[in-house]
């Protein structure tokens, strides 16, 4: 009797281990796509990878970082670059993120594509010069009742090559039991201090991100952020500008206007920046300084909810009212805006009726 | 009984994750099924379809949003203010897309009741008849709907 429940006992283990070690050894032979080929913007670059991960990640291993804000899990839809052969099919994850323009160009996600034989891709050359960088928390210091600026300073690298206008996407660390994430803010300070960069970031009720840095984050403190990224820039045009922008959108217009200065650009600009009263208001007096120096520049505040009886004398009403009375025709101009959705949807109406051509309108939409 | 991937999927989804701090069930320990079950047949009570539903929110949000920040009257007492935010957030339902961030809050002055309106929040009640779970911030009581929107 127990001979036979040994035996029977041995036949199952037996059995088991065999099925286990095919198992592996089957894994290791169909699962193995050896070295892979990844010819990156028609040959610019070539990698050779380990087959297996996605091409998000590979991209990764090789210092090309693509903008994610889900970790790979294919729901940011931020990842998306075109693979022009060796992607295989859509997934269905893939599928509603991409319009069928998108797909008749190739565009995936690429934290989707498996790299499973040699693949040719495009992506945005400057993404080549993306890095992924450590820095030290100088300061946080308040500009509003929910607007901080940080200070970043970089430790490794030790310097950043941006243009102002373009953006960064900062790494929370996990906190309260939430996880780890990536959110885009741009960058607010200039190009020529390129040892650390400033961002202004607003809280948002219930932001993972900007929670974190409001309540957790300390002076003193290590982060880490990719960047740069985008291609929101000031064009090489002698247009005259009109640069709109609201809440922590300040940053990347505060950043184009103190670099003209940096480089002389001597374009004739008016900023209008607007809020709901004065205590959403920041960098008033920098941007009034500023006014003082340069002939070109001139900043408009406006206010849409401020007391009637205050002691504001500036402008009131939507920014967009204001703007069109500035400028009811503006066919001469070109504009940067920066702000919510639904700031930017209103002014690009504005400035069309007002006679800007869309293609002159520069935008930096919070999305 | 065993969940299908699809469940257990959405089920991941619906909890805290990197897009929603929150997550999408609140306090609630019903399943998912329940709560939409529940919601609708609390519509069907007073005689209202999912299609009202989103209908006054979608009016209100595109309103409130139209706004830029500032209150909007929408009726006697009841007023809206839209609150901007940055980056877009996915559907927890796989393939859904993702939606613009932003929220349109609507208070009655007078009973004290508020609304938070969301692009997925209408989206959620539109396609899956999901009003979220009891004790998300998000969550859009059907009833409340009417009483704050139909003033």
């Amino acid at each position: 009797m127990i001979q036979s429940i040994l035996i029977a006992t041995g036949f199952i283990t037996i059995t088991g281990l065999t099925l286990a070690l095919l198992l592996v050894l089957a894994e290791r032979r169909i699962l193995n796509y050896g070295e892979c080929e990844i010819s990156i913007n028609n040959g610019e670059k070539e990698l050779t990878v380990q087959g297996g991960a996605t091409l998000l990640a590979s991209l990764a291993e090789n210092d090309i970082f693509i903008p994610s804000a889900c970790g790979g899990r294919g729901s940011c839809a931020y990842c998306k670059l075109r693979v022009l052969a060796g992607g295989g099919v859509i997934s269905p994850v893939e599928e509603p993120y991409l319009s069928n323009e998108e797909r008749k160009n190739g565009v995936r996600l690429s934290c989707q594509v498996k790299v499973r034989n040699d693949l040719q891709i495009e992506i945005p050359k400057e993404l080549f010069s993306v890095c992924r960088f450590s820095g030290i928390i100088e300061y946080k210091k308040p500009l509003t009742y929910d607007i901080i600026e940080l200070r970043i300073r970089l430790k490794q690298p030790e310097s950043i090559d941006f243009v102002a206008g373009q953006y960064i996407q900062l790494e929370s660390a996990e906190y309260k039991g939430r996880e780890s994430v990536m959110r885009a803010y741009s960058i607010a300070s200039v190009p020529a201090d390129n040892r650390s960069i400033d961002l202004n970031i607003r809280l948002v009720p219930d932001g993972i991100c900007t929670t974190w840095v409001f309540e957790v984050l300390k002076e003193g403190q290590a982060v880490h952020f990719t960047g740069p990224y985008g291609e929101f820039r000031l064009s090489d045009t002698d247009a005259p500008i009109i640069c709109i922008a609201g809440g922590s959108g300040m940053a990347p217009i505060w950043s184009i206007i103190r670099d003209m200065k940096d480089r002389k650009i001597e374009r004739e600009t008016t900023y209008f920046f607007g809020a709901r009263s004065q205590a959403d208001l920041f960098y008033l007096e920098e941007l009034r300084q500023l006014e003082k120096v340069l002939p070109w520049f001139t900043f408009i505040p406006a206010l849409s909810a401020e007391p009637e009886n205050s002691d504001w004398k500036g402008e009131r009403g939507l920014i967009t009212d204001v703007v069109s009375r500035h400028f009811p025709d503006c066919s001469r101009h070109e504009a940067y805006l920066c702000g919510s959705p639904g700031m930017i949807d209103a002014c690009v109406a504005v400035l069309t009726k007002a006679g800007m051509p869309e293609d002159k309108i520069l935008y930096d939409k919070f999305t | 009984m065993k969940e299908s991937p699809q469940t257990r999927f959405l089920q991941s989804n619906l909890q805290a994750s990197k897009f929603s701090a929150g997550g999408f069930l609140g306090n609630d320990q019903r399943p998912i099924d329940e709560i939409i079950a529940d919601d609708l047949r609390q519509l069907e009570e007073i005689g209202r379809t999912v299609g009202e539903v989103v209908q006054l929110l979608k009016n209100a949000y595109e309103k409130i949003r139209s706004g830029l920040g500032n209150d909007v009257e929408l009726s006697n007492g009841v007023t809206g203010r839209f609150y901007e935010s940055m980056g877009r957030i996915p559907s927890p339902f796989r393939g859904d897309g993702v939606f613009e961030k932003g929220e349109a809050v609507v208070t009655d002055e007078n009973s004290g009741d508020s609304l938070i309106i969301t692009k997925l929040g209408i989206h959620l009640i539109e396609k899956h008849h999901f009003f979220q779970g009891v004790g998300c911030r998000y969550r859009i009581e059907p009833q409340q709907v009417f009483q704050i929107l139909t003033k």
